[in-house]
């Protein structure tokens, strides 16, 4: 069933909430050195899918990065194996801070689709009125 | 009275400036969502058409943008949306305003003694 203006931006206000977690969890974990014998930690990526006939947009899944990520030799980490090695994720710092601003941008637009129905709603009240 | 080509055709511009201003919240909402391609809903040639022939109706229709798309395959364009949902915005509440005017009109003539 299609949604009205509010509704619509309403879901991309929650995709785009969702992207930013996931940027910030990205960001957060950039540094996270993990042991050579276990997985590094894995980025995640939101993908987001358009609904059909004017639902707006949902996240279909997301998608998980290079568990191999980059191995690092730093022999005085506790993690470090025998040849003082650990495993850092593989995660463009420059390409998820390019992710969190286009997140931002698209919360913004779409609070500001938000606004803007609210204009019309209140105009459609004022039909008929003296 | 109420069926008067001014009453219909205003209510054809409500009806199609809601569908547009959904349309564009549509396009807004998948401005970064890969392959997606923008909604254009137009109603106002049919409904010029229409008045003229002293009718009023028009129903709206819906088409996909053919503009071209950006690297992730969406075309949204965050310039003319925005500025076509502002300019649905100001549209509509002229027509609420020209709408409440028919109104105000009907209640003065009932009025009258």
């Amino acid at each position: 069933m299609p949604l009205d203006a509010i509704g619509i931006a309403g879901t991309a206000l929650t995709v785009h909430r969702k992207w930013l977690d996931a940027v910030a969890d990205n960001l957060s974990n950039i540094n996270t050195a993990t042991a050579t014998t276990d997985d590094a930690f894995r980025a995640r990526y939101v993908l987001a899918q358009a609904g059909g006939e004017d639902t707006g947009v949902y996240v279909a899944g997301t998608e998980l990065g290079d568990a191999a990520g980059r191995v690092v030799h730093e022999p005085s980490h506790p993690l470090a194996d025998e040849n003082g090695n650990v495993r850092y994720p593989d995660i463009d710092y420059s390409e998820q801070m390019g992710s969190l601003i286009m997140a931002q941008r698209g919360y913004q637009a779409n609070a500001a689709v938000v606004d803007r129905a609210k204009e019309t709603y209140q105009a459609a009240l004022q039909i008929g009125r003296n | 009275m109420f069926e008067s080509v001014t009453s219909v055709a205003l209510e054809s511009a409500l009806d199609g400036l809601a569908l547009r201003q959904r349309a564009i919240a549509n396009n807004i909402a998948n401005v970064n969502t890969p392959g997606y391609q923008a909604e254009r809903v137009s109603f106002e040639d049919t409904l010029a058409q229409s008045v003229r022939t002293g009718d009023g109706h028009a129903t709206a229709t819906t088409a996909r943008s053919m503009e071209p798309t950006r690297l992730d395959g969406s075309n949204v364009n965050m310039d003319t949306e925005t500025l076509s949902n502002i300019d649905t915005v100001l549209r509509y509440q002229f027509a609420t305003q020209a709408a409440s005017g028919t109104l105000n009109g009907i209640r003065t003539a009932l009025r009258s003694n």
